[in-house]
């Protein structure tokens, strides 16, 4: 799982509606891998992303150079950082974690499980 | 060069055709593998299987670009490491991409992905693809074949993102026009295990889970997934997820004769695009193009229930063996249930020749991605 799509996930337990989101990473395995850039679709993903819950995820993967507030100017330099970040860093095993209700989602294989058991749903 | 499609042409007949042209005088050496302008003939013998002995219409012209058909190989099944009973054929996911204005830099999503036909598809063609699906067995596959493998084949490691294990129903996605695009084959039953979290019967027990659904090999207990669930839930998905011009392409299996087009499922930010039926004798299905063209209001439902035609379909019914819990459902006499409505007890319940038409055009399918004679 790549954190661009983390940044799109909330916990979704009947219920847990607020300070659901973004869900804690932990024990995990992580793995760079390589591809295209391509700035188009950075920037469209940027205007949907939560940039707050982005720095708040990497730095609990030891990504420390997203800078705390959004720049305003979006150059080439910023982006290419940025697709490090979103879309070469993928989450192979691990899990994630509901700040507000501890429910735990598992990640095997890069395949996240957002399945509920019929109690939660 | 001389090619055909839908037939062959023998190396005689094409020779002949090209000195056909010798009057043009043209001077310049001929080289059939690597020509720098290229002259073609069609000739059009309609669609009928037995075609005339004369063509309808001859044309001629010079060749200025060629479109996409060649994918069609790339993507063929036969050819493709890991596919399964629900995987759609690659002429039909290329065109499926189409539809949907696959483009790079969009952001295109499939809530029931299975073996992931249309990630590859869309992705081909630069977008960024998502797929989820209930069934996370059909996403790992094996070892060595997995939707992953299938992703290593195309060369499509940057644009298929992710694949993840959820019910549409109950989905994590937080709101937010994130999609330009849903693409999808729903699972009607005609397909594997239409299903979706609950139990049928919703009296009994429920099982004792012992947390083991956080173990990989958990999958939940279902029940079916009715196909005007299935429609209900993937159009109000598409209204409040896509954005605006976003396009929703699916596929509605119908029964011919019950089928009229005010049967599609409508929804108040959702208008139609295009409607186009592959038939299979005694039902078919639709390939579905939707554009959200008005922003979701909140609560705005799915209308799939139109009022004509009741007497024509509860005949149907009353043939067929539907157990008590659907046939309280479709006994609603004010309102004609669409031609999709119980599709899968009709289609199941039906004898055996319709599943054979369905395999057998199938596999013509598939057999047409490797005889288009080039
Ligand atoms: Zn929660």
């Amino acid at each position: 799982m790549r954190l661009v799509t983390h940044n799109m996930l909330q916990c979704h337990v009947k219920g847990c509606n607020s300070n659901n989101f973004p869900l804690q990473l932990s024990d995990v395995e992580i793995e760079i891998q390589e591809t295209d850039f391509n700035p188009k679709f950075l920037r469209n993903m940027l205007s949907k992303l939560e940039w707050n819950a982005l720095v708040k995820t990497a730095l609990e993967i030891n990504i420390t150079t997203l800078p705390n507030v959004l720049p305003n100017d979006l150059d080439e330099e910023f982006l290419k950082m940025l697709h490090r970040v979103l879309l070469e860093t993928h989450i192979k095993q691990g899990q994630m974690i509901c700040p507000n209700c501890n429910h735990t989602y598992p990640i095997k294989d890069g395949i996240p499980n957002m399945l509920l058991s019929e109690t939660e749903t | 060069m001389v090619s055909a499609f839908g037939s062959t042409c023998s190396s005689d007949y094409q020779i002949r055709i090209i000195d056909s042209f010798a009057y043009l005088g043209f001077k310049g050496d001929i080289d059939l593998k690597n020509p720098e302008v290229t002259f073609g003939v069609l000739e059009d013998y309609g669609l009928d299987s037995v075609p005339p002995l004369e063509p309808f219409m001859i044309y001629f012209g010079r060749l200025i670009a060629s479109g996409n058909r060649d994918l069609i190989q790339t993507f063929n099944l036969k050819k493709r490491k890991y596919i399964g009973n629900t995987s759609m054929d690659a002429e039909l996911s290329l065109i499926m991409a189409n539809q949907a204005l696959a483009v790079p830099g969009k952001l295109i999503y499939d809530p029931f992905v299975g073996t992931g036909s249309f990630l590859f598809t869309c992705a081909q063609f630069g977008s960024f693809t998502m797929g989820s699906d209930i069934d996370g067995r059909q996403i790992r596959g094996q070892t060595d074949r997995s939707v992953k493998s299938n992703v290593e084949q195309y060369h499509l490691q940057g644009k298929v993102l992710d694949t993840l294990v959820f019910d549409i129903c109950h989905h994590p996605w937080r709101d937010n026009l994130w999609f330009d695009a849903i693409v999808t084959d729903p699972p009607y039953g005609v397909r594997a295990g239409a299903k979706t979290l609950g139990r049928k019967n919703p009296t009994k027990r429920p099982l004792t889970i012992d947390g083991t659904h956080e173990g990989k090999d958990y999958y939940p207990p279902t029940k079916p997934y009715e196909m005007s669930e299935v429609l209900s839930d993937l159009l109000e998905f598409a209204a409040r997820f896509l954005v605006l011009g976003g396009r929703l392409v699916y596929w509605l299996p119908t029964l011919v004769d019950e089928y009229s087009s005010s049967d599609l499922p409508e929804h108040s930010s959702m208008r139609l695009v295009s409607n186009s039926e592959q038939n299979f004798g005694q039902w078919s299905r639709r390939l579905v193009t939707m554009e959200k063209f008005k922003d979701n209001i909140i609560g705005e439902r799915t209308n799939i229930h139109n009022v004509r035609g009741v007497d024509n379909l509860s005949s149907v019914y009353k043939k067929n063996d539907v157990n008590s819990n659907e046939a309280e459902t479709t006994n609603t006499k004010e309102k004609k249930k669409p031609g999709h409505y119980l599709f899968r007890e009709k289609y199941f319940s039906s004898k055996s020749d319709k599943k054979q038409i369905w395999t057998r055009n199938k596999d013509q399918n598939r057999d047409d991605d490797t005889d288009n004679t080039t």
